[in-house]
């Protein structure tokens, strides 16, 4: 038993023994495909913005500004999209116009951030605000709805059973897993969030770095606030409400170290999914909703305590090798 | 004017993981007296202060303050006695003045108010007393350095503290700043305050001290009275003299000035003035070493010509092409640097040796397309492994939990990945076992013979004289001697760091 490492097992572990629960408990509603679907579709846009914002997170950013961003490029698809006429070249104009919002907003954090030496999170605090406010004054701070079939079939079309946005993640998630670990950018971004300084002494421009990466988040971000519009034919200043708290939970819970250097988009994803169940066997096994954040937080801590067992196991061992070399 | 005896230490040992640090050492400070604590890095200075202010506690061995035995075991204790330790990393507090530090935790009252009053009164006092620089109303936060440790000093006093421990004061002072601190001990010394002075600069020492107790690995190797500090004694005992007739304390150095030319440094000035005017080449094939104080400028240097800091003038050419300051350039260009601080400079923690090893040389992994070959990668960092024996070999290991010595080869493995022109170590061996020492020797001298132009920085002067075929001592800034197809000794070196001649020394 000692030499087992539990935290490395612990999300498959989590993840099984959820899902074998379920299936005894609700063995009908839970066991089908459709239901399946609906969970990986709820969490589809947590997944596209975690496989984006886990750049930020490696190099040890954070941005509190998911869930604005996201409203505001939210209303910028649908009004760009109003704008032109509602025809489906309208809709890729304003997809194109809110993509490019996002890689904006990123490129403003970058550069703030690593030119003033400003924490992100006061950064992202700020602009979290400043995009609110821009989503209010496009929509005269109302709801706009938008129908154009072009448009609500991003988040709502279904292929193989399985609807759009869950294709959108899947590939999403394959390019970051890709870019991190295949790229020489992404060697460089655990670097740099491993050890920003012997990072720069060993050639890499760490600035160029951050500032891509606070970039990859804003497009995803952006990309995320485009298919929940779509999802809910409808943008707002308050679309994507609550959602940087979820995107830095499943981070959390996917194993991501807020610290940097740290952390694997496949581990995002299974922390994003991993929401997607509990909240959907909540919803099953019909836990009252005034329940739910309690049982929620409880799952994110025993998930949490497992990364951190893990940890404590490894300086243990490195005490232990320590011990050894001076003997 | 020295009295009776203020603090003694008698018979202190310790040890870490069973290694002595300390070895039955005595240490006598006399009321009213300056006394200094000179002696080699890891002669035990430090340990001895640490046991004296409660930081650690002794193996054996019996401090007595006054007379009188005592049990020092926290700070507090020490402070209690009368015992104030002045940081060189200050702990004062800058957007508070000058007496809200001073009285920091300690404020006099009125109910439960402040009594700014009385408090700046006080304060006032202590500053007329000793007559120091400052004002009680000042905000430190428009102050200096030196004026900083000076109301260090004022806080120790203060507290009617009778021995105040300075350990290397003048680190990071001006001339002018220190002029004031060496007023200011007279001053202390005239009023009966006692000064334990811990200093690398011997010419401070010679200055100051009324008293030196020199420590030499841990044991006392002398106690000398005031008229007897002088250079040559001071040296030959931090030292050694039995080491220095061995042959690591002096050696012929031949370096070949027909090679060509690999790196030319001209002129190279720091924005911050911390060196001016540097000029030196290295040869193909020869070994360069830095020697001088920590503090000398060396690492400075060496940072600039690889490009980590702008420097603010000069020129440094690579085989006769100029180089533009950036590491990324200086690697391409065909220059590896190993930086003094290995954890918090040298490597990734958390990556494996693979990707440590890697992390320079990705412009010659092979890739397909986008993609890294992993194949390539690994393949690399085994190279890696074998060429310089890093332990545990398993390619996977996080660097972070390795031992140090394991842990530089990493640092340096990559570099020996590269087709290199130059290769700059700092502090090569520092805090790494004997073999790994002597296994990192022997790469730096196989490198050097394959035509690679090195330069060593080291404070060890051991392995300054045993890696060099040329030596370049730096003191606050400036290149001040070379040695160069001559006989040198640890002695010479330490004499031309510390900026007395030999005539004097002798």
């Amino acid at each position: 038993m000692k030499n087992i490492n539990w935290g490395k097992y612990s999300k498959p572990i989590i993840l099984v023994v959820f899902i074998i629960l379920l299936s005894i408990l609700r063995p009908k509603a839970f066991l089908s495909l459709n239901n399946f679907s609906n969970v990986l579709w709820s969490v589809s846009v947590i997944g596209i913005m975690v496989s984006g914002t886990i750049f930020v997170f490696l190099i040890g950013g954070i941005d509190l500004s998911i869930a604005t961003l996201c409203a505001f490029s939210a209303v910028v698809v649908v009004e760009v999209t109003h704008y032109l006429g509602d025809t489906p070249k309208a809709v890729a104009i304003g997809v194109a116009a809110a993509l490019a919002v996002g890689l904006l907003a990123g490129l403003l954090h970058g550069i703030i951030i690593t030119t003033f030496h400003i924490p992100a999170f006061l950064v992202t605090f700020a602009t979290q605000s400043i995009f609110l406010g821009l989503a209010m004054v496009f929509t005269n701070n109302k709801i706009v709805s938008c129908t154009v079939p072009a448009f609500t079939a991003i988040g709502s079309r279904k292929i193989l059973g399985f609807p759009m946005p869950v294709y959108f993640m899947i590939v999403i998630a394959v390019i970051s897993w890709f870019v991190l670990r295949k790229t020489v950018f992404g060697r460089y971004v655990y670097a740099v969030g491993g050890n920003e300084t012997a990072a720069a002494i060993s050639g890499i421009n760490t600035r160029r770095s951050a500032i891509m990466c606070y970039m990859i988040s804003g497009l995803t971000t952006a990309l995320g606030g485009i298919v929940l519009a779509s999802m809910t034919q409808q943008a707002s200043s308050s679309t994507g409400a609550g959602y940087t708290n979820d995107v830095i939970t499943a981070g959390v819970i996917g194993g991501v170290s807020l610290l940097g250097g740290e952390g694997t988009v496949t581990g995002a994803i299974f922390g994003a999914v991993l929401m997607g169940l509990l909240n959907n066997g909540l919803n099953l096994l019909s836990v009252p909703s005034t329940h739910a954040g309690l049982v929620k937080g409880l799952v994110i801590i025993v998930a949490v305590a497992f990364d951190a067992m893990q940890h404590a196991d490894q300086s243990r061992k490195k005490v232990k090798k320590v011990k050894k070399a001076q003997a | 004017m020295a009295g009776s005896t203020i603090l003694e230490a008698k018979n202190i040992y310790k040890s870490f993981s069973g290694v002595p640090v300390l070895q039955d050492v005595h240490f006598e400070v006399k009321a009213g007296e300056v006394h200094a604590l000179m002696g080699e890095n890891g002669a035990g200075k430090s340990t001895l202060i640490k046991i004296i202010t409660g930081v650690y506690s002794k193996d054996e061995g019996q401090i007595e303050w006054e007379g009188k035995p005592v049990e020092i075991r926290n700070y507090q204790d020490c402070q209690k006695l009368g015992v104030a330790c002045i940081y060189q990393e200050l702990s004062v507090i800058p957007p508070l003045t000058v007496a809200q530090n001073v009285f920091l935790g300690r404020e006099p009252r009125i109910g439960p108010f402040i009594n700014y009053a009385k408090m700046n009164k006080m304060t006032q006092e202590l500053i007329d007393r000793y007559q120091f620089p400052l004002k009680p109303t000042t905000v430190v936060d428009n102050l200096g350095i030196g004026q900083r440790q000076l109301i260090e000093i004022l806080k120790g006093l203060s507290q009617n503290s009778k021995l105040l421990i300075m350990d290397e004061p003048t680190a990071s002072l001006s001339g002018k700043e220190a002029e004031m601190l060496f007023k200011i001990i007279q001053k202390l010394r005239e009023q009966g305050v006692s000064i334990i002075y811990i200093s690398h600069r011997l010419e401070e020492v010679y200055m100051l001290s009324d008293r030196l107790t020199i420590l030499r690995d841990g044991k006392n190797a002398a106690v000398l009275e005031k008229e007897e500090i002088i250079p040559a004694k001071v040296i030959e005992t931090m030292i050694g003299k039995v080491v220095d007739e061995s042959a690591g304390s002096r050696k012929m150095l031949h370096s070949d000035d027909s090679a060509p030319v690999a790196l030319d440094v001209k002129g190279l000035t720091d924005a911050t003035d911390r060196f001016r005017n540097i000029s030196f080449q290295v040869h193909k094939g020869e070994i360069l070493g830095f020697g001088g104080l920590i503090g000398a400028g060396r690492t400075e240097v060496v940072r600039a010509i690889y490009g980590i800091d702008k420097a603010a003038a000069g020129e440094v050419t690579l085989d006769g092409k100029k180089l533009s300051p950036s590491p990324k350039a200086s690697i391409r260009a065909g220059i590896g640097f190993v930086p003094e601080d290995r954890r918090n400079q040298g490597f990734i923690p958390l990556l494996s040796t693979t990707k440590n090893v890697a992390l320079t040389n990705y412009d010659i992994v092979k890739k397909n397309g986008l993609a890294i070959s992993d194949g390539d990668e690994l393949d690399m960092s085994k190279r890696a492994i074998q060429a310089i024996d890093i332990r545990p070999s398993d390619p996977d290991k996080q660097v972070g939990v390795m031992s140090g010595g394991n842990q530089q080869k990493v640092v340096l493995g990559k570099w020996l990945m590269r087709d290199l022109k130059l290769l700059i170590v700092d502090e090569p061996t520092a805090g790494i076992d004997v073999g790994a020492k002597d296994e990192i020797y022997s790469i730096l001298e196989k490198l050097a013979s394959e035509g690679v132009a090195v330069i060593v920085v080291t404070s060890d002067l051991q392995e300054l004289l045993r890696v060099s075929h040329r030596i370049l001592v730096m003191r606050k800034g400036d290149i001040v001697r070379e040695f160069k197809n001559e006989e040198v000794t640890q002695s010479k070196v330490l004499a031309a760091g510390q900026g007395v001649t030999e005539e004097e020394a002798k």
